[in-house]
């Protein structure tokens, strides 16, 4: 299914224009004349992208873009910035929105930016889903040990006082052995999180789910 | 107030507005198209821009007082595609838009106003945006500034058409352009029916539009001005997709000339002798 781009602006020729360009490059794309227009289109069908002039009567896209982010969470928004906006355009950053662009828009760029962006997005969600997947499986990993210590040190407890030591230091250092193991996974998920997911988003490159899982899969083989 | 001259502005208060336009243009030579464009302000504040061609050239007549501000100058942001020499001092593109630019500078784009504007023929009247009015009349002034590269555009402007929306200005393009071809093969020459230069003719068009927003941007403290160019820009970069996708949307309208065709139609196009041209007989 072709991704889903809402254009607002209140300038007849470059909603047209916009739309034969993205219709052009493989986009579902609908039209909105200004941000209360906008907002309507939102409520009735799904957008994957917004791309929202900041210039407009009635609802301008400053006032439009804080609805999309607080209503529409799950659609992106690239500001249009005309003349002696630039300012405005990176407080819009600040407030949410995922990228700008000035008018007059060179095609080849918007078509870029926006596909760049629909891809990180696909990424996030897959990421999204994998550590959503795979947080469970790790919360039971580290349930089981965590419970295990606990017996050990109630056990180590009740020994207290008696002359032979021996039980008593076997369960010290089992639940030495499991706060080790606890640690090392920690550890094998903060790296992993630092060094594998953080390189493939900020490079921009979409992430391939099932190998990103098949390295979580072996790495908690490995630790175990 | 004068009308006798080329394009210039006027502000006047709406109570002296009595003065029939009509009747002096009238009184007009016939041998000057008028174009008579009255912006008028929710505030009551009225500007006027009187545009006069000559109508067989489509030269902008009597603007040799034209200011001549810093940004008027060839070297200053100059398009990337300008094929005008140093020795020229001025854009000629930017010295016919320096009234209108210096009158809206301080305007914002969105802000609403009535546009009314008089030729011999009729008048049109239209609520609308500045920068969709601007970009009207700019349209105008930029075809007719003696720009080489404007200057493929500048037929339309006989036949301007203010406010247009981007389809019929799409379709004008299109129509100007397979008329000159017409003409062109009516001369012996090859003629160009796949609108391929046309496509080329806009690209350079583009980058003037994008010069001189660049231009007015440095002109102008907000927006109304340059998005009026940003307008015009938009008809140029979407003719290439219009002439792709758009003139399938419309061809239906067409389907009266594709039905019950009778034998081949004669090839060589020539001018017409008094004795075939039904309208000379």
């Amino acid at each position: 299914m072709n991704d889903k781009i809402l254009v607002v602006d209140d300038e007849e020729s470059l909603r047209l224009t916009m739309k034969l360009k993205l219709k052009a490059a493989g986009f579902d794309v609908d039209v909105a004349e200004d941000g209360e227009a906008a907002i309507e289109r939102l409520k009735n069908q799904k957008f994957d992208a917004v791309l929202l002039d900041i210039n407009m009567p009635r609802m301008s896209g400053i006032e439009a873009l804080g609805i999309i982010r607080q209503q529409f969470p799950q659609t992106e928004t690239i500001m249009l910035t005309g003349f002696a906006d630039f300012s405005t355009a990176i407080e819009c950053l600040k407030n949410g929105a995922r990228d700008y662009l000035v008018k007059p828009i060179d095609t080849t760029e918007l078509i870029t930016r926006l596909k760049s962006l629909l891809r990180s997005k696909s990424s996030e969600q897959a990421l999204f889903e994998v550590q959503r997947q795979y947080s469970s499986i790790f919360f039971n990993d580290l349930l089981g040990p965590l419970k295990e210590m606990r017996d050990s040190l109630e056990k180590a407890l009740k020994l207290k006082g008696k002359s032979d030591t021996t039980q008593r230091e076997k369960l010290i250092k089992d639940v030495h052995d499991k706060c080790d193991k606890i640690a090392k996974e920690i550890q094998m998920l903060l790296d992993f999180s630092h060094t594998e997911i953080e390189k493939k988003t900020s490079e921009g490159a979409s992430i391939n789910t099932t190998e990103l899982a098949e390295r979580l899969k072996q790495l908690r083989e490995k630790v175990k | 107030m004068e009308f006798d001259r080329g394009s210039r502005n006027d502000d006047r208060e709406p109570d002296r507005e009595s003065q029939d336009g009509a009747h002096r243009m009238n009184e007009e030579r016939k041998d000057i198209i008028r174009y008579q464009y009255r912006f008028e302000f929710e505030q009551g504040v009225e500007t006027n821009f009187d545009v006069d061609l000559d109508s067989h050239s489509l030269a902008i007549l009597g603007d040799d007082d034209a200011p001549k501000p810093a940004w008027t100058k060839l070297n200053f942001n100059q398009c990337e595609n300008c094929p005008l020499s140093s020795e020229v001092e001025y854009c000629p593109v930017a010295v016919n838009l320096s009234r209108i630019v210096e009158k809206f500078k301080d305007n914002v784009s969105f802000e609403s106003t009535v546009v009314t504007v008089k030729t011999h023929e009729r008048t049109y009247v239209k609520k609308t945006t500045l920068q969709k009015g601007i970009a009207s009349i700019i349209g105008l002034f930029m075809t007719t500034s003696n720009c080489p590269i404007m200057d493929k555009l500048r037929p339309m402007a006989r036949f301007h058409l203010p406010f247009a929306t981007s389809v019929e200005t799409f379709f004008r393009s299109v129509s100007t352009y397979l008329t000159a071809q017409f003409l062109l093969s009516r001369k012996g020459k090859e003629p160009d029916w796949t609108l391929a230069r046309l496509l080329e003719y806009y690209k350079a068009i583009n980058l003037v539009n994008k010069g001189i927003s660049n231009r007015l941007a440095k002109a102008s403290e907000r927006d109304a001005n340059v998005n009026a160019v940003i307008i015009l820009h938009s008809f140029g970069d979407g003719i290439s997709y219009f002439i792709q996708d758009g003139l399938e949307e419309i061809e239906p309208m067409f389907s009266v000339f594709f039905e019950n065709l009778e034998g081949p139609v004669h090839q060589d196009v020539e001018k017409p002798s008094a004795s075939t041209n039904p309208i000379a007989r």
